[in-house]
């Protein structure tokens, strides 16, 4: 096994209070909700594992007194937390089972077979658009996705699972997006950067609290 | 298409700047060895962005002083020759032909000429870099000659051309170390779609003044190049939603010496790019060394 503070990118001297800083700060960059719908979904789950096992056998070693710094430890309330995020795909369910076939394909990252199955539809409904766009979004064409997503809206408002992923799109919930320095010439009023701001300050309490 | 990825500059460290620069020469000379004059004329940001991300190992890289044409008077700070330097030479070259090989067709008159001219120019330089690129000199033209059929058809979709340069640009991770390849082949994909999109956008009046088809007119049914709102505001979403995949992408790399210059590039560099580009306010800037940057630049 790899060592774990190399994982956690910290030396073995560190503070009890360091390591929880940087598991902290780590389990956040993989977090799975970063990954939804990714293709890359596997490798960040993979990473969250390693941080997770990491951080648990340092906790370990330090609350039996084989090293560390402190001597102490709070018994790593966080440990785990987040391992079971990436399990299980959607918890959403088709009633059709052509499109539950089409989510298994996607889910798995079998593209050119969701495609087929999509292209070979009998009819046209929401839940098509929405595959078409979860299609779409897994290959790339986010310009197509969400103009897949928007009809699936449209045809049936009511559905939530079609409304996230419309959200989703529109960068609701985008972790990346930060206030950067943007075009010379800002207007006034609350553009996408205020809601972005207030946003990040909202998640940044949130992580407080936690 | 060429001068879109940067890193924005104010946010670097001096040092991280000053490295930055040394890649930029770096790349000069290489082209220059192995390319010649014709292979230095070509030398653009964006492939000073792949060599770092090629770049292999943790380590440092060597330095040196070197002297050159605007660097006459006073030696520059050159890094090191790698491998990851001569891939990105070599697939500049080879795309750098092919766009001029591509733009004479597009036009006519004196930029028909002079398209034809820097192709002529970079004919011995492109059959070199062919010969130890391969397979990326026949993935440029499929890709080339794939646009062009979209092109002919009139192609209403954003996506389907920039699919295509797209995934040109992601075929440059089968370079990489296995590892990483993955990650990196989506993290260029959508470089590659950001930098078409962007570019697309950026030559809007031209294209529309001259008749020619421009995929951002196509998509959104322009006529005039004054664009409306709502448009403006969903190639906004359609390029960052393509930022976030690319940071979460960036985020599963193996760190290496550049990453603190590349991490700018992408958290950064290209977020700041694109909303220049729909400000209108975005110079591409080529065939200039990076400068240092001055205080209270970009609206700071």
């Amino acid at each position: 096994m790899q060592d774990p503070y190399k994982v956690l990118g910290i030396s073995s001297t560190a503070s009890d209070e360091e390591v929880k800083k940087a598991y902290r700060e780590l389990a956040k960059k993989y977090h799975p909700d970063n990954y939804v719908d990714n293709p890359l979904a596997d490798l960040a789950q993979e990473k969250m594992k390693e941080i997770n096992e990491a951080y648990d056998t340092i906790t370990r070693a330090r609350k039996n007194g084989a090293g560390g710094a402190g001597g102490y430890s709070d018994g790593g309330g966080y440990s785990g937390g987040y391992s079971g995020g990436y399990s299980g795909g959607s918890a959403y369910q088709s009633a059709n089972a052509n499109y539950a076939a089409v989510r298994s394909a996607i889910n798995a990252g079998n593209l050119q077979y969701a495609e087929q199955l999509l292209d070979a539809a009998p009819t046209r409904d929401a839940e098509w658009n929405f595959l078409m766009g979860s299609l779409y979004y897994r290959k790339g064409w986010l310009d197509d996705a969400r103009s897949f997503f928007q009809r699936a809206v449209s045809m049936d408002p009511s559905n939530g699972e079609y409304r996230q992923a419309l959200n989703m799109m529109n960068g609701a919930s985008s972790p990346y997006r930060q206030t950067g320095y943007g075009p010379p010439a800002q207007q006034g009023g609350c553009d996408m950067c205020d809601m972005c701001t207030a946003m990040m300050c909202m998640n940044m309490m949130c992580g407080g609290c936690r | 298409m060429f001068g879109y990825v940067r890193p924005l500059a104010p946010e670097l460290k001096v040092k991280e700047f000053e490295r930055f620069r040394a890649c930029y020469c770096g790349l000069c000379h290489e082209l220059g060895r192995e390319y010649g004059l014709a292979g230095r004329s070509i030398l653009n940001y964006d492939f000073v962005f792949l060599s770092m991300l090629l770049w292999g190992g943790r380590g440092d890289c060597g330095y040196s002083f070197r002297r050159c044409l605007p660097g006459l008077f006073r030696k520059k700070c050159v890094c090191a020759h790698t491998g990851a330097l001569s891939t990105a030479a070599g697939q500049s070259v080879i795309l750098a032909y092919w766009k001029a090989a591509d733009d004479r067709e597009d036009n006519r008159g004196l930029k028909r000429a002079a398209a034809g001219a820097v192709r002529l120019f970079l004919t011995r330089a492109a059959g070199k870099a062919a010969a130890s690129h391969p397979d990326f000199d026949r993935s440029v033209r499929e890709c080339l000659t794939a646009l062009r059929g979209l092109e002919r058809d009139g192609c209403e979709s954003l996506d389907r051309p920039a699919d295509r340069f797209a995934a040109l640009l992601a075929s440059v991770s089968s370079e990489a170390e296995e590892s990483s390849r993955r990650p990196l082949g989506q993290l260029l994909y959508h470089v590659g779609r950001v930098v078409y999109i962007a570019d697309a956008y950026a030559d809007l009046r031209e294209d529309l003044k001259a008749e020619r088809w421009n995929p951002v007119a196509a998509r959104f049914g322009l006529t005039v190049p004054d664009v409306p709102e709502d448009v403006k505001e969903a190639v906004r979403q359609t390029l960052f939603s393509s930022v976030d995949l690319m940071c979460a992408a960036f985020e599963l790399l193996p760190e290496n010496y550049w990453t603190p210059v590349t991490r700018n590039i992408v958290f950064l560099g290209i977020p700041d790019m694109i909303e220049n580009v729909l400000a209108g306010t975005y110079t591409p800037a080529l065939k200039r060394r990076p400068k240092s940057p001055a205080i209270g630049q970009n609206g700071e």
